[in-house]
């Protein structure tokens, strides 16, 4: 293979695998929310948002070195949800249909938070670059990648073991899957059901939190971000099955690969409606997901 | 005979100082000239319009000198939407009865202010949107400042001509209205300047990451590397070319505002960008100098073109107010004031004058970044290019 066709074979590779664990984080956090409480966070887009331009105000306005950053980012998103349950969240927690509620509740959320944004940091700039965890350049073969880039992808898969070994092993993530699959008989067994929601809605936002400032370290951003995210993660929700973790992740790198993939052999531009047309036709065939129980 | 003097320039003086004072008096006596300036305060453009309205505020303070009749611009929020836009122009012209309308930064929403305003005979003045079908044939009413967008791509080609004749260009590009406006005119001048594009990629709206994309730039093997990417985008591109190692040198950004610049950083230093006003001019006026200077002390920045067009918005319509008084009260006399008004730009002395579908004559400056600090940069002028509107089919090119 020639250099040329190297580097073009990595530098695919290293997108996928890139944008797949971000939105795998993302999606994962709104279908933990999904699976436990019903709720569809339509507000996922601008909380991600949120951890971003957050990220943004302490490394660039705040000098804070941007590793130190990104667990402060993580961190703040447990008292700001629980902040959040406890004002609304947690009102609707016996209303019949309450996924309905919930998701007119989290539009006005991301309305709130849109118009915050544009009066605020939408005055101050058009885009926005956090610096990088790491400087330099790390050569695969011919393919150059930036250092940073590898931080932020070891990161975020790292985060994603994490989870995955915080649900299958820790008795919490045994409770919340129980939670996902059956909430009387979890309540039969003795699983506090309410604790678990409070739980889950602080994870699933950490983990959107998680992605948000990852991203912001690896790309540059605006307040745009926030619509395309929250479209993806929800498209990413559907075809992996709601309230499917493994779904989330499988299918947030499926997605990575195939706006990889597709930008290649035919345009960027087919790319970004690619998945929408596979979530489609996958929901000809199993309308309630890959992966859902 | 002496007194006889001494006593007629005495009354002369007098009769000139009080024949000034009422003229004074009269100009403030007379209500203010309204001004609707309908612009992007909120929603995705919000940059663009409050940094425009922080330029026309200094600009209005200025224009406002004791002794002239008040100008006074009624500034609305489009909310970056068109059809607000077209509600507000209506509320402006109906209930405030504003003489002309101004503010939009962005092509969408002041094609629906310039629908508008065509339609009922409003003149409309627009600083900054450089979509050409806002001067398209037959456009009466509306006047703009900044050059169309499908010019742009033509000076581009007119810079690689001189800096490497027969050279390669590669296009990497957010496919929106603006960008395409900008390659079209690329595409349509590059082989009359025996140019050749060997890469032409957009990407859609949303796009986050062009790594697959860099690398076929790169495969490509081009002399120089069109950059247009929208919003944050942009430096996502910027930023994996380098990666890459596609050097800065060969980069050219058609537009860079001072945001974008400090964005772009000191890996940067090398790279190419277009603009209308730069605080680093070579050209600059000592109004130029003050406006740089006063924006930086309030804003901690320096003005971009965007800024320095809606200052100049200010001064233009002054200007024709001053020279035609009679204009500030009739929407077709302002709108005749407006079509022969032949200035020039306050802050850089470039000529100001309208064609017959209020397409201003056009020019760019192409600025080679020096240096990059956290709140300021320095660049140096590179090339410089006027053109006529018409010099290549806009309007044809770009429907």
């Amino acid at each position: 293979m020639s250099n040329a066709n190297w580097i073009l074979f990595l530098s695919t590779l290293s997108t996928g695998l890139i944008l797949g664990s971000i939105f795998s984080l993302v999606a994962a956090g709104v279908t933990i929310v999904y699976g436990s409480i019903w709720m569809p966070n339509a507000a996922n887009g601008q909380f991600f948002l949120l951890a971003a331009l957050f990220g943004w105000t302490l490394t660039v306005s705040w000098g804070i070195h941007p590793a130190i950053a990104a667990i402060l980012v993580i961190g703040v998103s447990v008292p700001l949800s629980y902040l959040l349950e406890v004002l609304l969240i947690k009102r609707f927690y016996d209303v019949p249909n309450r996924n309905i509620s919930y998701f007119v509740l989290s539009l006005g959320i991301t309305q709130i938070l849109a118009g915050v944004f544009s009066l605020t940091y939408g005055q101050w700039s058009d885009q926005f670059q956090l610096p990088p965890l790491i400087t330099g350049i790390t050569f695969i073969g011919p393919f150059p990648i930036a250092n940073n880039r590898l931080a932020v992808l070891a990161l975020a898969i790292a985060i994603l073991a994490g989870l995955f070994l915080l649900l299958r092993f820790h008795r919490y993530g045994r409770a919340l899957r129980a939670v996902f699959q059956n909430r009387d008989a979890a309540a039969l067994r003795g699983v506090n059901v309410k604790a678990s929601y409070s739980m889950s809605f602080a994870l699933g936002n950490a983990v959107i939190f998680a992605g948000g400032i990852l991203f912001a370290l690896a790309y540059s951003f605006d307040l745009t971000v926030a619509w395309t995210m929250a479209i993806t993660a929800f498209a990413i929700m559907i075809i992996g099955g709601p309230g499917s973790v493994l779904g989330a992740v499988v299918i947030g790198m499926v997605f990575g690969f195939t706006q990889a993939i597709v930008s290649v052999v035919a345009s960027p531009t087919i790319a970004a409606f690619s998945y929408l047309g596979a979530m489609l036709v996958i929901l000809l065939f199993k309308p309630s997901g890959l992966f859902a129980k | 005979m002496d007194s006889y003097w001494k006593t007629l320039a005495v009354t002369a003086t007098a009769s000139a100082t009080l024949l000034a004072a009422a003229n004074i008096s009269a100009a403030q006596d007379k209500p203010p000239v309204k001004i609707g300036f309908v612009t992007e305060l909120t929603g995705p453009w919000s940059f663009f319009g409050t940094s425009c309205v922080a330029g026309l505020k200094f600009g209005e303070e200025q224009i406002n000198s004791p002794g002239k009749r008040k100008i006074e611009f009624v500034i609305t929020d489009n909310q970056t939407s068109p059809a607000q836009s077209v509600a507000a122009s209506r509320s402006l012209d109906v209930q405030d009865k504003v003489l002309a309308l101004s503010g939009p930064t962005s092509s969408d929403t002041g094609l629906a202010v310039y629908g508008y305003a065509e339609q009922n005979k409003v003149p409309f003045v627009v600083p900054v949107a450089a979509f050409p079908q806002l001067t398209k044939p037959g456009s009466r009413y509306t006047f703009r400042l900044e050059p169309n967008a499908a010019g742009w791509g033509y000076a581009i080609a007119k810079f690689v001509e001189k800096q490497k004749p027969g050279g390669k260009i590669a296009m990497i590009y957010s496919d929106y209205a603006l960008m395409r406006a900008i390659t079209a005119g690329l595409k349509y001048q590059a082989p009359l300047s025996k140019l050749q594009i060997v890469a032409d990629i957009a990407f859609p709206q949303g796009s986050n990451d062009a790594t697959v994309q860099a690398a076929q730039v790169l495969a490509a093997q081009p002399d120089y590397v069109v950059v247009i990417g929208a919003g944050g985008f942009d430096n996502t591109i910027t930023n994996q070319l380098l990666d890459i190692g596609i050097k800065p040198q060969q980069l050219i950004h058609p537009f860079g505002i001072t945001t974008q610049v400090m964005n772009w950083g000191k890996r940067s230093v090398g790279s190419y960008y277009g603009t209308f006003f730069d605080s680093n001019l070579d050209s600059l006026t000592p109004e130029g100098k003050t406006f740089v200077k006063d924006f930086i002390a309030k804003y901690g920045r320096p003005p971009s073109y965007g800024e320095n067009f809606c200052f100049v918005t200010a001064h233009v319509i002054r200007e024709a107010l001053d020279k035609n008084p009679e204009a500030a009260d009739d929407r077709e006399k302002f709108r005749d004031a407006m079509s022969k008004l032949k200035t020039k730009e306050t802050t850089s002395d470039i000529p100001i004058e309208f064609d017959k579908n209020g397409a201003r004559k056009e020019y760019i400056y192409f600025m080679q970044m020096t240096d990059v600090e956290a709140k300021s940069y320095k660049a140096k002028q590179a090339f410089y290019a006027e053109w006529d509107p018409e010099v290549i089919p806009v309007y044809t090119l770009v429907k």
